[in-house]
């Protein structure tokens, strides 16, 4: 019996779904990731976020305040790190501190390593002036000594931000 | 796309080559390799989605109360007080008993069991040292909001509709580190 091979010369594939897909795909990731700010990028320091169960509510994305506490790899030094998240509070932040002399404060920080429990107050205490509606949320590594949650929610209670966020991750 | 690029290059050299007969040239099964293009996209698709993290973390939203500058008389018998010692210990004591040591899977029980015998009116003081990890504190506070819905539960079986919680952070004092002392 003979059989007629049919000869497979130019074998085209249409690719345009695939490539219509991946553009999306694309897209996607493209918008939806975030950059991480200069300071950030800078920072010698990985948080380990304690782990709950509880927990649901998500972390705002407008008016918000971030304290982070945690160690340096390299010196070895605990601090607080400051950062406001609105662009608009960040630049009048800034200015703030540069008016008020804080060490290495320009106009263009986004983000204030902070050492010591005076400047941690001023620091609530102008951007409590600058966004009333401003959210404080705590982000500090799990094994961080708890005296250094106590002074942030000392200066919390001073200048009456009496609600605040601890960030947490899910246990897995 | 590359279609309508050819289609101008054809139009200029008409015009250049003015009235001279010219053969037009049939357009059929024209194909544009698409291969690079593919290339980078998946490229990039991939570091983007290597580079997402998608994991979002939560929060824990905490309220302590103002600083006052009178003191607010409550009754020692509805504190119930837990005390969270430099090696990461935890006691417990209600009112002006003597703290007893405590793990954290049974403080579930001693906090449902208070809160509701007290109905509503039991006051949660959560005191840690200041030498203990942060993370030790926040297990505690975790572990009091966990416990929320089964109490809201049991007080509603007790006929109590609406749940009044109350809890608050106190620092750790001298006095609390010798009454732990030992134990």
């Amino acid at each position: 019996m003979s059989k007629i091979k049919k000869k497979r010369v130019g074998f085209v594939l249409d690719m345009t779904p695939l490539v219509d897909i991946t553009f999306l795909l694309l897209t996607f990731f493209m918008f939806t990731a975030k950059f991480k700010s200069q300071e950030e990028s800078s920072e010698r320091f990985v948080i380990k976020r304690p782990q709950t169960v509880a927990d649901t509510a998500k972390v705002p994305e407008k008016d918000l305040v971030t304290i982070k506490i945690a160690v340096d790899t390299v010196s070895r030094d605990t601090a607080w790190y400051y950062s406001m998240l609105n662009e608009q509070d960040r630049t009048r932040l800034a200015a703030q501190m540069v008016a008020l002399k804080f060490p290495e404060a320009t106009p263009t920080t986004t983000q204030f390593k902070i050492t010591d429990t005076t400047w941690l107050q001023t620091f609530v205490k102008e951007s409590r002036t600058i966004n009333q509606q401003a959210i404080f949320a705590i982000d500090a590594d799990q094994n961080i000594k708890y005296r250094w949650v106590e002074h942030v929610m000392t200066a919390f209670r001073r200048y009456n931000a009496t609600s605040f966020n601890f960030v947490t991750d899910k246990k897995q | 796309m590359a279609g309508g690029g050819e289609g101008l290059g054809g139009g200029a050299k008409q015009k250049r080559g003015g009235t001279g007969k010219r053969k037009v040239k049939k357009r059929v099964g024209f194909r544009l390799d698409m291969t690079p293009l593919v290339d980078i996209t998946f490229l990039l698709l991939t570091f983007f989605m290597l580079t997402t993290s998608m994991i979002t973390p939560q929060t824990m939203e905490m309220k302590i109360p103002p600083q006052l500058e009178e003191k607010i008389e409550v009754k020692e018998s509805e504190l119930l007080t837990i005390r969270i010692r430099d090696d990461g210990k935890l006691f417990f004591n209600m009112g002006t008993d003597a703290p007893q040591p405590v793990k954290i899977n049974e403080l579930r029980k001693v906090v449902i069991d208070q809160n509701v015998s007290l109905r509503n009116r039991c006051i949660v003081v959560l005191k840690a040292s200041s030498q203990v990890a942060y993370g030790a504190a926040v297990a505690v506070l975790d572990l009091l909001n966990a416990v929320e819905p089964e109490i809201t539960e049991r007080l509603r079986q007790n006929g109590i509709d609406k749940r009044e919680r109350k809890f608050t952070v106190a620092p750790y004092e001298k006095t609390d580190a010798e009454e732990v002392a030992g134990l």
